[in-house]
């Protein structure tokens, strides 16, 4: 519209007024590109900066090759025993051996050695079950996104807890496996171009209408669990107590709840803390304040030491669980005030859009709402996400063996007596993988979301 | 004179203790084009938003079609679905395209199926003339023509009644007209439309009836050529020699 009347004013006034041309664009000129200009302008661009420059570099180097001739030129990597290492090098290199023999420990925890493989088995099914979400063909991400998060647990906890079950143990347990072939099944026919896995089932079934096609689609599904519940009854896992369990395996299984479990309980609870109902309100804005207000260790010990005194007698609660109960409702009211501040900065004119074009509350919060939200909050969420991975350390206080803990337990192991800052060093490396690779994985998310809605 | 399609009856509203909207009465027959202005504060947005109960009214009655607002949100919802809006900050949802924002409603409220959706949105895209925008998120586009994507949005729920709160108000001279020129071609397709704005040459264009509201009362309701010619207060004198 505009550029038509724009242009039709131009030729009915040619005669009258002298054109326009736009001038060229020019190459900038050669001091502001290349290298030596990169260095001049951001390095050494006046003299304090130059300095600052040779400082910083003076610094690097020396924590570099300090580090270096520590842990790579005077290291010892072939010994049999802390003394040997001392006696060779002293203290000025590291004494790797040690660190080595305790890897499978400091990974597994004291995990019987003969049943790891159900861990590196559980890893492998977790693997394989979130695997779909980077195939391009398969569509139903969002379900298997969400079957993982819900039913992994199911079945990872009988992999590795084991032990005789009830039938209830074992229904839930054909549920996640169900949950798991159910995924397979429909990223493989929705890769091969077979559409849904349950409507292709339906239709081989001879289904011919929608109908039809839920129906049989439901029954196909009854059919897995089925084949689950016959594939779990069979299936006896030795009984492997949590007390053993420790190490890089522990330290994934409490922040890997506490993560999945934390941020839908804070997006409920920090809607139900803006909501209109005064009770639940309150009731949410209370418990967000108190587990705020109390260091995470506090609340530990609470639920380690003052739960079992308000539970009947002869109620057991696993000291595992407790602590994972603690860190989640903890994790869950720091996401809370996070997921509240993401809410707060969405304008008021996307509620009133959505509410106008006759969306309900909850269609207009998920839909609308959240979405743009957590979009907001990726690099909060995922600073909280990285903090609870860092925190699980503090559980050894209640007499669990993360990984910091048994890193530690190796400087009392005879034969590597005194051995600490190895150890360390080396856990220090497999957290900075982790939170690296979150924080990494955050931004390539932050950066897919925001295609084409640059502000 | 027909039975009204929009109808305000002593219709009174408070924010805490300030009287926002005094004893508002109105009748907006079907096909009637009305367009509300006044000062700033003197509550056109808030009667206006009132008609589709974004806001809630305390005291008198509206209604819609011959159906009441009320306690029951279901039957509000219903009568609400009648009314499409477009706001002055467009307020389009920033992550879904302009299609998805379009089918958005049409989706999710009336669950029709994708196709159909699709059809119908870019039906309305077409009538708005940016058709080829529409796989393009809401961002990338001017003020003009996301203004124009929100009047297609609304148009998409075949709304009877649609409400306009000063929709040229946020935007460049330039794509003022744009927006304007949508305005008047929904106007002679016999939409019933409402419409707070300060555009005047539009009001006189268009409108059936000019309100004139100051201090949360309608003061002055006349054609435009009585509006323009000879105002009947002195309120409303003051303020046109003030924006003409
Ligand atoms: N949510 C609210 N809470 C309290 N007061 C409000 C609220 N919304 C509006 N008001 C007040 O009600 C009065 C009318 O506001 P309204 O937005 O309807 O004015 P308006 O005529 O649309 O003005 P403008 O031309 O500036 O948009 C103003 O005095 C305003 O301060
Ligand atoms: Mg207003």
């Amino acid at each position: 519209m505009a550029k038509e009347q724009k242009t039709s004013g131009a030729a009915a006034g040619a005669a009258a007024f002298k054109t326009f041309t736009p001038m060229a664009a020019r190459p900038a000129p050669k001091d502001l590109t290349g290298v030596t200009a990169w260095l001049r302008t951001n390095l050494f661009s006046s003299v304090p900066s130059a300095l600052l420059t040779f400082l910083g570099l003076w610094i690097a180097w020396s924590v570099l090759s300090a580090l270096v001739s520590w842990g790579w030129v005077n290291a010892v990597f072939q010994a049999s025993s802390r003394r040997e290492c001392l006696d060779k090098v002293g203290l000025s290199g590291a004494c790797w051996p040690g660190v080595v023999v305790w890897i499978p420990n400091l990974i597994y925890g004291l995990y019987p050695k003969d049943q790891v493989w159900r861990i590196n088995w559980g890893a492998l099914l977790l693997i394989v079950w979130l695997l779909p979400l980077w195939l391009p063909r398969v569509q139903s991400k969002i379900i298997i996104g969400f079957s993982t998060v819900l039913l992994f647990p199911l079945l990872a906890s009988y992999l590795f807890l084991g032990g005789p079950k009830g039938w209830i143990w074992t229904a839930l347990i054909a549920v996640g496996l169900t949950g798991f072939l159910w995924s397979l099944l429909t990223a493989a026919s929705e890769s091969l171009g077979g559409g849904p896995f349950l409507r292709l089932a339906a239709r081989l079934m001879g289904a011919k209408t929608a109908e039809e096609e839920a129906q049989r689609g439901r029954l196909a599904l009854l059919g897995l669990f089925a084949i689950a519940v016959l594939l779990v009854t069979q299936w006896n896992l030795d009984f492997v107590p949590t007390r053993v369990w420790g190490g890089l395996f522990l330290t994934l299984v409490i922040s890997g709840f506490a993560i999945t479990f934390s941020l839908p309980a804070g997006i409920i609870l920090a809607l139900g803390r803006r909501s209109k109902m005064p009770v639940i309100s309150l009731l949410c804005t209370t418990f967000i304040e108190l587990f705020r207000s109390v260091p995470l260790i506090t609340i530990l010990f609470m639920f380690n030491t003052m739960l079992p005194l308000f539970l009947p007698a002869g109620v057991e609660v696993n000291q595992l669980l407790r602590a994972i109960v603690a860190v989640c409702l903890f994790a869950s009211a720091y996401m809370a005030e996070i997921v509240r501040g993401g809410l707060q900065a969405i304008p008021r004119g996307q509620y009133e859009a959505a509410s106008a074009m006759g969306l309900g509350y909850w269609q207009s919060t998920s839909l609308i709402i959240m979405p743009q939200a957590l979009k907001i909050m990726i690099p909060n969420i995922v600073g909280i996400f990285i903090g609870l991975l860092k925190d699980t350390t503090l559980v050894s206080i209640v007499g669990l063996f993360d990984l910091l803990s048994m890193a530690r337990a190796i400087a009392r192991d005879p034969g590597w007596i005194g051995l600490f800052l190895e150890p360390m060093f080396f856990i220090t490396v497999v957290y900075f993988i982790f939170c690296f690779a979150m924080s990494q994985y955050s931004m390539s998310l932050e950066k897919r979301l925001g295609a084409g809605e640059r502000r | 004179m027909k039975e009204p399609l929009i109808e305000l009856v002593g219709v009174n509203k408070w924010f805490g203790s300030f009287h926002a909207l005094k004893d508002i009465n109105l009748r907006v027959a079907e096909g009637e084009r009305i367009v509300v202005c006044g000062p700033s504060g003197s509550g056109k947005s808030t009667m206006i938003r009132c008609v589709n109960q974004l806001e809630a009214h305390q005291e008198g009655d509206i209604v819609i079609a011959g159906r009441h607002y009320g306690r029951d949100e279901r039957e509000n919802a219903a009568i609400r679905s009648d009314i499409g809006m477009v706001f002055q900050s467009f307020n389009l949802f920033p992550h879904l395209t302009v299609l998805e924002n379009c089918t958005f409603a049409l989706t999710y409220v009336k669950q029709l199926p994708k196709a159909q959706a699709d059809a119908i949105a870019l039906e309305l895209l077409t009538r708005v003339r940016i058709p080829e925008q529409a796989a393009k998120y809401p961002m990338q586009l001017s003020g003009g023509q996301q203004q124009r994507v929100a009047i297609a949005r609304a148009l998409c729920m075949r709304p009877k009644i649609m409400l306009f709160d000063e929709p040229t108000a946020s935007l460049d001279p330039e794509m003022i007209n744009e927006v304007l020129a949508t305005m008047i071609e929904l106007a002679e397709s016999g939409m019933t439309m409402m419409v707070v704005t300060h555009e005047m040459g539009f009001a006189r264009k268009v409108a059936d009836r000019i309100i004139f509201m100051d201090q949360g009362e309608i003061v002055e309701e006349a054609p435009p050529e009585r509006f323009f010619r000879e105002p009947e207060y002195d309120r409303t004198r003051l303020f046109l020699s003030q924006i003409l």
